[in-house]
């Protein structure tokens, strides 16, 4: 436990040397917000007053998904690079468990994803999505990222963990990513989807994080269909797995790579 | 624990990377404590497999190996909290000062705060560093960020010290610095200090044993002086064009010739005197037809050694 948060210490601590990515941190996801959300904001704000706003408040938590995911491919690339330096074998050779070293590397993505996440829901709120009036939803909002960031986390650092090339990182990533942003409910509602992607869509654990966060997080938009076809538990508990899943998988890889 | 005057010991030590690669084939070593041990070999020699075992970076494939009286596998953990390591590359994060460089690795030991801020002081003062300590480690020297390696792998208090490759990539200055701290080390410390090199003055300026190693096997082992003594007084090498085997067999028979091997192209012969034997030496090669293109007579080195043994130079690159 103290290995990680040491680990997650350093980590931090690197960020804040560089203000550069301080900044790109912060302004990625209210681009997104801004010119991607805005945008089809304004395409389905033709079809009926509400929906406009309606498409907003869907929209947010896809956008979460999606910051959450660039974080975890960049931390992910930190630990390649942290491992071709040789800046690994500091940690391997010290009397910690291998684990604590990538849950340090872990919590410091999500950490960021967090942070992200907080941004995009103000700039949200401010291009006219609605929010939940329940504090509590926001905690367990929080709560679903975090699950999802260390999930993916987990398999960035699992494919960092694999490979000696920073190019291959970067492609098996890519395969790794667009399935799971785009074969979900994250930008578009599940009913309009033709019936092969829905059967993906509800394999991938985007699908009901990003649900979870439209029932308790974010406030509702009825033009955009329902969102309760899931049960919350079953969004927290996927959430979980997943996050349990990418961890043991990122431990496998690493425990290989050091064999 | 009974083997406390042992510091490292193997047992048949065996590493492969995959069907083809025997990166360590059978080592034994017995290494005793407050001992300057040098593995000496050229790079692909095995050296720093051997080291990322006896350090418990990888598992071996068999044998076994214990530092500190610890199993490498099964106590891996307790053998991590007594040993400290550095690394042939330059390990060192970019974005940390020196002072904060040790700060985490003290603290990656769970050593306590008031013990780590004054051991850093030392260190730091140590390695002559205390100076640059605030300063981001991108911007210092070679030889600046091997002195804060060794400061590093000395702040947990080891009972091993293992040194892949010490003064690689550096000046003659800097190296001089380097083996002047790792002397003052063994001296005021029971610190014992496996390193590798492929540089032989270096093992042959600090070393008490070397074990030369190639293909992943020692070859030979003992300390600088009795494998230097046992190449003959002096070493008369000579390279020349014509059948060495006719004068290699020739001067065998000579009285005063101790040794005579012949690799890479160069032909020792090791006597008891160089500057007097020369012309019988000349003599001999002559009479069984062999034409000297080079000679010259110098005091046997590490270097030599490793050519009788390997067949091959210890060159640096």
């Amino acid at each position: 436990m103290n290995a990680t948060i040491l680990l997650w210490q350093k980590q931090m601590k690197k960020a804040l040397v560089h203000p550069e990515e301080i900044v790109g941190m912060l302004i990625q996801p209210i681009l997104w917000v801004i010119l991607f959300g805005v945008g089809m904001r304004s395409l389905m704000g033709t079809t009926s007053p509400d929906s406009g706003n309606d498409y907003m408040t869907f929209v947010v938590p896809g956008i979460v998904a999606l910051t959450a995911v660039s974080a975890a491919i960049a931390g992910g690339s930190t630990w390649l690079n942290e491992r071709l330096i040789g800046i690994v074998k500091e940690y391997l050779a010290a009397p910690i468990p291998r684990l604590s070293i990538l849950m340090g590397n872990a919590t410091s993505i999500v950490t960021k994803v967090l942070i992200q996440s907080i941004v995009i829901l103000i700039v949200g709120l401010l291009m006219g999505a609605k929010l939940s009036n329940n504090p509590l939803g926001w905690l367990g909002g929080l709560l679903l990222i975090a699950g999802y960031g260390i999930g993916f986390s987990g398999f960035a650092l699992a494919v960092a963990s694999s490979t000696d090339s920073s190019e291959g990182y970067h492609m098996m990533i890519f395969l790794l990513q667009l399935p799971l942003l785009f074969l979900s409910n994250s930008l578009y509602p599940l009913e309009t989807l033709p019936s092969w992607m829905r059967i993906g869509a509800y394999a991938n654990p985007t699908t009901y994080v990003v649900t979870g966060l439209r029932q308790i997080t974010l406030g509702p938009a009825p033009t955009m269909g329902t969102v309760a076809n899931i049960p919350l538990w079953l969004c927290f508990l996927v959430a979980a797995g997943f996050a349990a899943l990418g961890m043991y998988m990122a431990l496998q890889a690493f425990k290989k790579a050091i064999k | 624990m009974s083997t406390n005057k042992i510091a490292i010991s193997t047992q048949g030590l065996v590493k492969r990377f995959g069907e083809e690669v025997l990166a360590v084939n059978n080592i034994d070593l017995s290494i005793p404590t407050n001992t300057i041990y040098a593995l000496l070999g050229p790079n692909g020699a095995g050296k720093t497999t051997t080291v990322s075992m006896l350090t418990t970076m990888i598992e071996p494939t068999s044998g076994s190996a214990k530092v500190s009286g610890l199993d490498i596998v099964l106590q891996a953990d307790k053998v991590r909290q007594r040993i400290g390591v550095t690394f042939q590359e330059i390990v060192l994060d970019p974005d940390l000062t020196g002072r904060e460089t040790l700060d985490f690795h003290a603290r990656l030991y769970s050593i306590g705060k008031a013990e780590r801020l004054a051991k850093i002081d030392k260190l730091l003062k140590l390695v002559e560093l205390d100076e640059a300590a605030n300063r981001r480690t991108n911007t210092y020297s070679g030889g600046m960020k091997r002195r804060l390696e060794l400061a590093r792998g000395l702040i947990t208090n080891p009972e091993v010290l293992f040194l892949d490759e010490p003064t690689q990539g550096l000046d003659l200055q800097n190296r001089a610095n380097i083996w002047e701290y790792i002397r003052t080390l063994k001296t005021n410390t029971n610190l014992t200090l496996l390193l590798t090199t492929h540089y032989m003055e270096e093992a042959e300026a600090l070393a008490d044993r070397v074990g030369i190693m190639d293909h992943g096997e020692i070859m030979v082992e003992g300390s600088p002086r009795e494998l230097i003594d046992q190449m003959g007084a002096d070493n008369i090498r000579i390279i020349g064009q014509g059948n060495p085997d006719l004068f290699c067999e020739a001067a065998q028979t000579l009285p005063f010739v101790e040794s005579v091997n012949k690799s890479d192209g160069i032909i020792q012969i090791g006597v008891d005197s160089g500057n007097r034997r020369l012309v019988e030496i000349i003599g001999t090669a002559n009479t069984s037809g062999f034409e000297i293109e080079d000679i010259s007579v110098s005091k046997p080195s590490l270097g030599d050694v490793f050519l009788k043994y390997t067949g091959r130079q210890l060159r640096d690159k």
